[in-house]
């Protein structure tokens, strides 16, 4: 007989300890949202497309710094306007695109299909909140993956610069808050879509493939409609959801990169704030009728 | 205090009723609600979680009405759903902790009781496999260490041995009559009626949306009737028994008899002692939950 001693059953303790509540919750699927769409603690393929579209994102704001130095060093002060933050939207939207697209029915998808819903409204949580907390984990890594790109290039270019790293800070103050409400422009109109698509399609490929399609279709379809010569075919620019953060953008930075739709059927560039908050309102409705009657 | 008080409950969908003026108090324990498929277990115990509102009726959970603290409810209960409830991309540990935070425990207390419970429940050495690769039986054990984890006052069992091997079966009503010795409350739904008699104290017979019989399963089991085995004339003790306004069911030397009024022993001792005949055997008679279940609903013990 061995003189180990070996414990067989622990038995159960009762927990008397604090109880954090609803917020509690709402942060752990908050918390649990960034895992599941960083592929952390999940096997490494659940990795692999985010963080490869995190690391574009990141070097394309390496080459924007890098070419600034260049231009900088090499030319001086006849260098000519390189593209600036305004311009790295362009660039980095194409790239979140596909990001929105693996991110909200990632969040949203699985716990409806595999039947985790029950164990959620089984929790001292209302489906208000667990939907909350799921569109709050998909803003803050949506945002991040505009805003951290952006962070990196300004303090690039604060470097880089031949103004000096205090001066070119003072000298663009307005990033500040340009790029965040901008960031913020673009999250509201994709993610209001790619939602909706999640919320109405049970598989997450389909459902990316849904949001990707349906946005560029969208365009198409309003480049069409608006050349119709019929009363009221202008209103139909409005169904280029997919431009209006770009609208909105060249808005802010007061620079005009092209034409879109909106423009060219007579409105104003803010007229594409108010139609991307009927967009995000419109999405709200939609997913909440879907979600009010689960699971 | 009860563990659960329903009262006049009624729930449809769209016209199907699931429930049908369902009046219940049930006190704490180990409590078996048993029914055929689509008997309206599964509605009953989504009804008492607040995740389906009834149409009709008033419900209390621990002491607290349903209505108006739903989240209170819920904080103190867990719940093991029968059908698919688990993300296959995450690891045992990660899930089970994760529903604790879910429940409101910090992060740390989360991550401790996932791996106590994860132990209690035969999965310590399993916890960081990914759930998409454990068996039905593992599968199972999940659910319940989910549902336990926080520490609830009751819990939900929707047919938590469904779908499991003769072993895992045994395994998880020993799991489930192990609850009662922690000191949380079970309701226990099931369509197998051995898996009540092995496990609980207490059992709802739900049929169709009705309650059949609610009530302690030792009285369930017995009916109030006697059995006994004659030696000798059995035509002329039943004769004598049911002039004296006894019911007498015969089956060859085998008689099964009730007497509502007064005592059933003393009648056939005085009915053998007219008739001149002896016995060979004598007993209350006694009857299985599954033959309850069966019984029409006039001969209700409950």
């Amino acid at each position: 007989m061995s003189n180990r001693a070996v414990i067989v059953d622990r038995g159960y303790r009762s927990y008397d300890e604090e109880r954090l509540g609803r917020r509690g919750a709402m942060r752990a699927i908050v918390k649990e949202g960034f895992r599941r769409v960083l592929g952390l603690r999940r096997k490494a393929r659940r990795k692999l497309f985010p963080w490869s579209l995190i690391g574009i994102s990141a070097a394309i704001a390496f080459i924007f710094v890098g070419l600034h130095w260049v231009a900088g060093v090499a030319l001086g002060p006849s260098a000519p306007d390189l593209p600036g933050y305004g311009e790295y939207f362009d660039l980095n939207s194409g790239i979140a695109i596909l990001f929105i697209a693996f991110a909200a029915p990632a969040l949203l998808v699985p716990d409806r299909v595999e039947g985790v819903l029950n164990i959620y409204l089984s929790r001292p949580l209302r489906m208000v909140d667990y939907l909350a907390a799921k569109i709050a984990a998909l803003a803050i890594l949506v945002l991040s993956f505009y805003l951290v790109p952006q962070i990196l290039m300004h303090l690039g270019l604060s470097v880089v610069s031949t103004e000096g790293f205090l001066s070119y800070m003072g000298a663009n103050l307005d990033i500040l808050w340009k790029v965040p409400v901008v960031a913020l422009a673009y999250f509201t109109a994709h993610a209001a879509v790619a939602v909706t698509a999640a919320a109405l399609i049970p598989r997450e490929g389909f459902a990316a493939g849904a949001f990707f399609g349906g946005i560029f279709i969208l365009n198409g379809v309003a480049e069409l409609l608006t050349q119709l010569d019929v009363a009221g075919a202008k209103y139909a620019a409005f169904l280029a959801i997919e431009e209006y953060p770009r609208v909105i953008r060249d808005w802010i930075f007061d620079i005009d990169t092209v034409d879109y739709l909106v423009e060219q059927s007579g409105f104003e560039q803010w007229t594409a704030v108010p139609a991307t908050v009927a967009v995000a309102l419109l999405a709200t409705t939609v997913v909440w009728a879907r979600y009010r009657r689960l699971p | 205090m009860a563990l659960l008080k329903v009262e006049h409950l009624t729930h449809r969908y769209g016209d199907v009723t699931a429930l049908e003026d369902v009046t219940l108090e049930v006190p704490e324990g180990r409590v078996g609600l048993v029914g055929a498929n689509g008997a309206g277990k599964t509605t009953l115990l989504r009804i008492l979680l607040g995740m389906l509102h009834p149409e009709q009726g008033a419900i209390e959970v621990l002491g607290m009405p349903m209505t108006r603290e739903p989240l209170e409810v819920r904080s103190r209960v867990g719940y093991m759903p029968e059908g698919a409830c688990l993300p296959k991309d995450q690891t045992a540990a990660d899930f089970v902790g994760y529903a604790a935070e879910l429940a409101g425990l910090p992060v740390r207390a989360a991550r401790r009781r996932a791996s106590e419970i994860l132990f209690l429940v035969g999965l310590h050495e399993e916890r960081f496999r990914f759930l998409g690769d454990f068996s039905t039986g593992m599968v199972q054990r999940v659910k319940l260490a989910q549902a336990i984890v926080h520490d609830p006052e009751l819990v939900l069992l929707d047919e938590p041995a469904s779908g499991l091997d003769p072993e895992g079966r045994e395994d998880m009503l020993l799991l489930i009559n192990r609850l009662g010795e922690f000191g949380i409350s079970v309701l226990f739904s099931t369509h197998i009626i051995s898996d009540i008699e092995e496990t609980c104290d207490w059992v709802v017979m739900l049929d169709a949306g009705k309650v059949l019989r609610a009530g302690p399963l030792g009285r369930l089991e017995v009916r109030d009737s006697i059995t006994l085995e004659v030696l000798g004339d059995v035509a002329g003790l039943v004769a004598w028994l049911s002039d004296r306004g006894a019911s007498v069911t015969a089956q060859g030397q085998v008689l099964d008899v009730s007497h509502t009024d007064g005592d059933t022993f003393d009648l056939v001792r005085d009915g053998l002692a007219a008739t001149e005949s002896g016995i060979v055997r004598l007993g209350v008679a006694s009857t299985s939950l599954e033959e309850a279940f069966f019984l029409p609903a006039e001969e209700n013990p409950s």
